[in-house]
């Protein structure tokens, strides 16, 4: 069992150390998010600058609206696309030397699920704090929880990460993966208007979409608002990183060569 | 030749090598020493088969690797020798047949198989966002070692492979001769009983090449460690491996050891060159030689069996005879001669003709 622990610490480890290493990957996953509070968020914060707005958006100005949604994005993009990085490790052969490796596969997959997590966490991390230059009715008090729902929502995205990874071959179909995918789940998740105006197909998406509960949750600690109970959020983000990881280990005990 | 050769290496370890693996090798006598086991072998494969759908790339293949011994699987690019080497380190599942490595189902125990190996594979397989020495300790963490242990080994065997300067400079940064090597070090971390390598020298500069046979001929020597490699080099399957397997379309050719596949190509040939030759020379060594030929120029060629040792008393004779040797020399059938023997193609590799006749080749082969 203490093996098992190492090699998944160590796993998690090396997730670490390469983003340390690049840089790169950083700047880009923090941009992005920037780029939506500030061209999306600061424009459409004007326009909503009228006397009745507020009740568009339970009673928040709407950067403070926006912003838990754009800090449960970036955290999604992140786990998602750090765990499609197993398709990395696939071109380069790294795979191999953890596959021919007497560590528990699970322990192996989960540490890297657990590295991955915690640089989408920390991502997100660093947009909220940005968040709180801009929107004002943010509560610091929150953070903590926000924090463990964004541990939870990356775990539970690494790990489909992971698995969808671990099927796929090409990047290729993987770059078609996140323009079907992420864009979608990212607007029908509550990040940028409220649930309850969507038209009534939306809403359906909109309730089995996870993201929606994410953003919910941690708009929920932040500001107070919420359309969900928070706990409601928390299990049905808890139940979803219960099967992705079980799905990843599972795939990755199995995975061959062939 | 391969008798001197053996016997020298047993006296070696025997004598030489055991005394030195006590002093400067404390820990690792231990371990030589537990890979010697009486019986039992390294690896044992009976009538493997893998299949890629409708392709057959393993087609029954046996055969036998005892430990401490280096074995080659010799073979053109295609012939299967890689999937045989991915099923042995459990990364394949066989289709047919059963393979036990360090006495282990691969497929009903493939843990316990991962634990007595390592493996070279013939793409990298490093993480070039890492140091070498951080790749080191991540598989040593890995592999369950760790603290001043893992520290005191990954320095042996960056050492080892004279890669200890360059520990911290990032694996992207490293040429493809340094990448071998750490590749190499890797393996042995965590000192397994049987170390597979898939073409450890592909593509590497003759300098680097035998950096590599160095470190395989002590990996035997001093290490006792058993060596299963796949090449599709002659002189790399000759120079290092103990026995050798030609495998060809996914089937063994032949087996056996280096000297034993030469001779079914046949015998040696002394060529003399004689001045003043007068016909009738081949008379003087009708009792030394099997057959004796007289060639234009003054040249005899002689078959014998072993050039090597025909050789002395060929020229002893000529001497005695009076006869004025200007020159001597002796071909030994190579192994390409043997594959060719075999299979009425060349093994040879090197430029990219043979490359593009070797891939044509499988192609037809396959359809």
């Amino acid at each position: 069992m203490s093996e098992a622990l190492d090699a998944l610490i160590v796993m998690a480890y090396r997730q670490l150390k390469r983003f340390r290493r690049g840089r790169a990957r950083l700047v880009s996953s923090v941009v992005n998010p920037i780029i939506w509070i500030v061209f999306f968020g600061l424009g459409w914060s004007n326009v909503f600058n009228f006397p009745m707005a507020r009740a568009i958006f339970g009673g928040l100005d709407y950067l403070s609206f926006l912003t838990p949604g754009v800090v449960a994005m970036s955290v999604f993009t992140a786990s998602f696309i750090g765990g499609i990085t197993v398709i990395w490790d696939k071109q380069f052969g790294f795979l191999k030397e953890v596959l021919v490796a007497p560590a528990p596969r699970w322990a192996t997959i989960l540490g890297r699920i657990i590295g991955d997590s915690l640089i989408a966490v920390l991502q997100g991390l660093i947009i909220l704090g940005l968040s709180f230059l801009v929107a004002h009715s943010l509560n610091p008090w929150g953070v903590p929880a926000s924090m463990f729902y964004m541990l939870i929502l990356s775990l539970a995205f690494t790990g489909v990460g992971v698995s969808l990874a671990l099927k796929i071959t090409s990047m290729e179909a993987f770059q078609m993966i996140i323009s079907f995918l992420m864009l979608p789940l990212v607007f029908l998740s509550g990040a940028f208007y409220p649930l309850k105006y969507m038209p009534d197909w939306m809403k359906i998406i909109a309730y089995v979409n996870p993201l929606t509960y994410t953003v919910d949750g941690i708009r929920y600690w932040l500001t107070g608002v919420s359309t969900f109970n928070p706990l409601l959020d928390l299990a049905v983000l808890a139940g979803l990183a219960a099967i992705a990881l079980v799905a990843a280990a599972r795939l990755f005990s199995k995975t061959t060569l062939d | 030749m391969y008798c001197i050769k053996s016997v020298s290496g047993l006296m070696d370890i025997f004598i030489f090598g055991y005394i030195s693996i006590d002093i400067f090798w404390p820990e690792i006598s231990g371990w030589y020493m537990m890979s010697q086991e009486k019986d039992g072998f390294a690896v044992v494969v009976e009538g493997l088969v893998k299949r890629y759908g409708r392709v057959v790339a393993v087609d029954g293949v046996s055969f036998r690797v005892g430990y401490g011994e280096v074995f080659g699987f010799l073979g053109p690019n295609g012939a299967g020798k890689t999937t045989t080497i991915h099923v042995l380190a459990t990364l394949l599942r066989p289709d047919g047949g059963r393979v036990l490595v360090a006495g282990r189902d691969v497929v009903r125990d493939p843990v316990g198989v991962r634990r007595s190996i390592g493996v070279v594979f013939q793409d990298p397989s490093l993480d070039g966002e890492l140091s070498g020495w951080e790749n080191l300790y991540l598989h040593g963490r890995i592999y369950g070692l760790r603290g001043r242990v893992l520290e005191e080994r990954i320095e042996e065997m960056l050492r080892f492979v004279e890669l200890w300067e360059y520990r911290d400079r990032l694996v992207k940064h490293y040429s493809g001769g340094m990448r071998r090597r750490l590749e190499i070090a890797r393996a042995l971390l965590h000192r397994p009983r049987i170390l597979f390598l898939d073409e450890p020298t592909l593509g590497l500069d003759p300098q680097t090449r035998a950096h590599i046979w160095d470190y395989i001929r002590k990996l035997r020597g001093e290490m006792g460690v058993t060596v299963f490699l796949t090449t599709h080099y002659m002189e790399e399957a000759e120079a290092l491996c103990d026995r050798i397997a030609i495998i060809d379309h996914g089937k063994i050719i032949a087996e056996g050891t280096p000297d034993e596949l030469k001779k079914m190509a046949g015998n040696d040939i002394v060529y003399l060159k004689i001045r003043e030759a007068k016909p009738g020379v081949c008379g003087f060594f009708e009792d030394l030689v099997m057959e004796c030929k007289e060639l234009p120029g003054g040249r005899v060629a002689l078959k014998v069996k072993d050039a090597v040792k025909a050789l002395p008393r060929i020229l002893l004779r000529a001497r005695d005879r009076g006869l004025d040797v200007l020159e001597a020399s002796y071909h030994r059938p190579s192994l390409n001669d043997v594959f060719l023997l075999l299979t009425g193609r060349e093994i040879r590799e090197e430029g990219p003709m043979d490359m593009i006749r070797a891939m044509v080749m499988s192609r037809r082969w396959r359809r």
